[in-house]
């Protein structure tokens, strides 16, 4: 297509000067770019804005996509020509004119002269704004994404468990929610389930939620106690116990600051229960120990007695063994006076102490499985083996009188004597008896029951009550033996985290807290006081001073022996 | 110099509130950890959450005050400045509110979407700092719409002197100015990637990238120039190609420099949006599940 451009422009003058321009090509392109056949700027002009072309032997114009140009005063985005049509494009005007020969089109071109050269950049994109970026559809994108897995999705899987159907694994739920790991006992119990533990919205997790699988265990303090303080209700599971946080060990609350905040004051919180304020743990700030002892109380009956046993509360400088045992810690560790059967070495305190697998306890010390290793029962040297039983009083008459019926009445047992006694005070001469052999038998017995229950035997280390009963079987009365279990109920302790104290090992590190060389009588104690447990520890860390807490010793929920479930009501 | 006053605004008055907010939150999240681990959870959580939630409604708040001409509430100057300052802190206040522990979860999402907002701010205000002097020194303290106008003219110019060369002159310039780029994609404007071309005589275009290969081209026929006339044209057009070369290559530079100016609001921007709601859902869904 040829065509002829006569450019107007209005001379210095006022009279229009023209510039004819010949161009071919096969289309007539408008627009701001630099390769544009018709190259007009302005804002409003894109670099190809719109193209005339010959269609037959007419001529069509039609813009680029999204482009508008006025023909004759109408906004068109294609329009066919006709001679004298006036395209409008901003500012600048195109009239179709009569073409001269050899030419297809002729277009006079009126610029706008208020568009200037410095318009040429629109030929251009030279704004970020011009590119695929914006801003409004990438913050509706971030927002859609954020709406989908912050709101879409956990809804969605709540109303799923709601309605009792599965959701698979890999789908990502409320679990989006979940504001840190946790525990593994605890992740392992809810898995992805928020509402196992978080039952309501909108309202914390209720202690019901943590007791439908936490059934045993108690509150610090019971009902009846709780109702004779000014404590209030108990608190939440969840104000000592925080989930949901890293590390996990912070799932049991172990500050100090929880415990005192009611011990401090517990003279008028804790109103007539009568707890001891505690601030801290030294000095001042924490009550010296008290012992929890068994008491014992005598209560007659006739001839005979019965031992009440009662616990007591002491103070540890006054408190006072009752066991009824007569023991001697130094006699048995001074090597000068006891040396352990096989090796001849000197008693370690474990040979008698033996600790539990609990490590805080002690195996009960009996007779049988501790004392007998060394203190034989014999009562007749020249009969060895014959011993008399343990703890049962009755058994050893029995036992007395049966070996000397035995002895006086066996024809082959020669001449019937008693043996000569070296007792404190008396030197018993060698004596015969003459009478008939049960009645020598039952003498012999009777004196070797006095002597057994009051000079040697029984009353080596029991307490024996003699009722000046004419029976031997009712005569000599045995006050049983026993200990408390636990001196310290209230309190733990880790006796094999003691069993190295710094540079103290084996017996020294027993014998550092409990003074047993100095011990000559089972009244003693041997229980440190809390100035003791200061030497090395304190409530603060300090150099040399290994903190503790509160729960270090103390537990908050109340521990039974056996953990047993509430029968439901 | 706005962009010193920036930082400087009164006398870097909202640095020291900033340090201030700071020191108020270093002592809050100090006083955790007995009970609990420092986190969102605890009192001193809470606090730290509320401070950097009325921060980032705040922070936001300057994209509304920038569009209120008539406000009389401080100037635009001041707003951006404790805008800057404000927004550091924030990034440390929400890391003290988290108490560190991040996880694959909204919460951290919102987290790490406050932190791209947060890094493009930093980009930006390095950005606001450091072009403008550059883009100006470039501009030697004329307008882009001036570059422009003398580059059409060069154009226009080049144009009418090389009708009047060789016809494969004239082909080689006419086509060279028609398949000029400038500017363009994302990346031809960050980068100034240059897509030009001419006709080299007979033959497929070639690359004509700083319009070196036409001003080359028009040169070599310098010497073979058999007319005074023509070689006066030829050499008045190297003149022209290489004023045209020395325009075009500020104005390249004038659309990275103002590319990289604010290419970071392409992400501050809708990313403050997607934090925002992110931030909601983050509040409201603690309380779902409190």
């Amino acid at each position: 297509m040829e065509a002829l451009l006569r450019e107007l422009h209005e001379g210095p003058d006022g009279i229009p000067e023209y510039r004819d321009t010949e161009i071919s090509g096969a289309d007539l392109t408008i627009g701001s770019a630099a390769d544009q056949r018709i190259q007009l700027l302005g804002r409003a002009v894109a670099p190809e804005h719109a193209v005339i072309r010959k269609s037959g032997s007419k001529l069509e114009l039609s813009c680029r996509s999204g482009e508008r140009v006025r023909v004759n005063g109408e906004p068109r985005s294609s329009s066919k020509l006709e001679i004298g049509d006036v395209i409008e494009l901003a500012g600048h005007q195109l009239t179709i004119a009569e073409a001269p020969g050899g030419f297809d089109v002729a277009i006079e071109l009126r610029p706008n002269e208020n568009i200037d050269a410095s318009e040429f950049e629109s030929a251009f994109r030279t704004d970020l704004g011009q590119t695929w970026l914006s801003k409004r559809p990438a913050a509706w994108m971030l927002v859609a994404i954020v709406l989908i897995f912050g709101v879409v999705l956990p809804v969605s899987v709540i109303v799923m468990h709601h309605a009792q159907r599965e959701v698979p694994a890999w789908v990502p739920g409320d679990d989006f929610w979940n504001s840190g790991p946790l525990s593994p006992a605890h992740q392992q119990a809810a898995g992805v389930r928020c509402d196992t533990c978080h039952q309501e919205p909108f309202v914390r997790v209720q202690d019901e939620a943590c007791q439908s699988c936490h059934k045993t265990i108690h509150d610090h303090v019971s009902p009846e106690h709780l109702a004779l303080t000014q404590l209030g209700p108990t608190q939440r599971c969840a104000t000592c116990h925080r989930e949901h946080n890293e590390p996990a060990s912070f799932l049991v609350n172990s500050s100090d600051s929880m415990c005192i905040e009611c011990h401090q004051d517990s003279t008028k919180k804790f109103a007539q229960l009568h707890v001891e304020p505690v601030t801290g743990f030294s000095a001042g700030h924490h009550p010296q120990f008290k012992a929890r002892l068994l008491k014992p109380t005598v209560i007659t009956a006739g001839s005979t007695f019965e031992l009440e046993w009662k616990t007591e509360i002491a103070d540890l400088d006054k408190a006072v063994e009752q066991s009824n045992i007569k023991f001697s810690h130094t006699q048995h560790l001074d090597p000068d006076r006891v040396l352990r059967r096989g090796d001849s070495k000197p008693l370690n305190c474990a040979d008698c102490h033996s600790l539990e697998p609990d490590g805080e306890h002690f195996e009960p010390i009996t007779m049988e499985n501790r004392c007998a290793e060394c203190h034989e029962l014999t009562f007749d040297p020249g009969a060895p083996e014959r011993q008399l039983p343990h703890g049962k009083p009755r058994e050893v008459v029995l036992t007395l009188q049966d070996y000397f019926t035995r002895k006086f009445s066996d024809p082959n047992a020669g001449k019937p004597t008693r043996e000569r006694r070296r007792l404190p005070g008396h030197d018993e001469e060698e004596q015969t008896c003459s009478g008939p052999p049960f009645e020598c038998a039952m003498r012999s017995a009777h004196a070797e029951i006095e002597n057994q229950f009051t000079r040697r035997g029984c009353v080596g280390c029991h307490v024996v009550v003699d009722t000046k009963s004419e029976s031997d079987f009712d005569r000599f009365q045995v006050y049983p033996i026993r200990f408390a279990r636990d001196y310290f109920p209230a309190g733990r302790f880790d006796h094999r985290s003691h069993q190295i104290q710094g540079k103290l090992t084996g017996d020294a590190a027993c014998l550092s807290c409990h003074k047993a060389k100095e011990s000559h009588d089972s009244k003693d104690l041997l229980l440190p006081a809390m100035g003791k447990c200061e030497e090395c520890h304190g409530d603060r860390p300090k150099v040399e001073r290994v903190a503790v807490q509160c729960v270090s010793c103390h537990s908050y929920h109340p521990q039974p022996t056996v953990a047993v479930e509430a029968p439901e009501s | 110099m706005i962009h010193r006053n920036l930082l400087l605004f009164r006398g870097a008055r909202y640095l020291w509130w900033s340090l201030g907010l700071l020191v108020i939150s270093g002592v809050l999240y100090a006083t955790q950890g007995k009970v609990q681990p420092p986190n969102g959870g605890t009192w001193q959580g809470y606090v730290l959450g509320s401070i950097g939630a009325v921060l980032i409604l705040w922070l936001t708040f300057l994209g509304v005050r920038k569009r209120r001409y008539n406000s009389t509430m401080g100037t635009v100057q001041g707003w951006t400045s404790a805008h800057v300052y404000l927004g550091t802190a924030l990034l440390i206040i929400a890391t003290l509110h988290a108490g560190f522990q991040v996880g694959w979860n909204l919460h951290t999402l919102a987290y790490v979407l406050m932190i791209v907002v947060i890094a493009s701010g930093f980009f930006g205000l390095y950005s606001y700092l450091n072009h403008p002097g550059v883009i100006s020194k470039n501009r030697e303290g004329g307008s882009r719409a001036e570059l422009f106008a003398e580059l059409f003219e060069l154009d226009r110019e080049s144009r009418s002197l090389a009708q009047k060369c060789a016809p494969e002159v004239g082909i080689a310039v006419a086509s060279s100015i028609e398949r000029t780029t400038l500017g363009g994609g994302v990346y031809a404007q960050l980068f100034s990637g240059d897509e030009s071309f001419f006709v080299r005589g007979a033959g497929s275009p070639v690359r004509n990238t700083d319009q070196q290969a036409v001003v080359d081209f028009v040169a070599e026929r310098l010497p073979r120039a058999q007319k005074g006339i023509e070689a006066a044209n030829l050499q008045q057009l190297i003149v022209l190609l290489c004023r045209r070369q020395a325009v075009l290559r500020r104005i390249r530079r004038d659309i990275r420099l103002r590319g990289w100016l604010k290419i970071w609001l392409y992400f501050h921007i809708p990313v403050t949006f997607a934090l925002l709601f992110a931030l909601t859902l983050h509040i409201v869904s603690t309380f779902v599940y409190w």
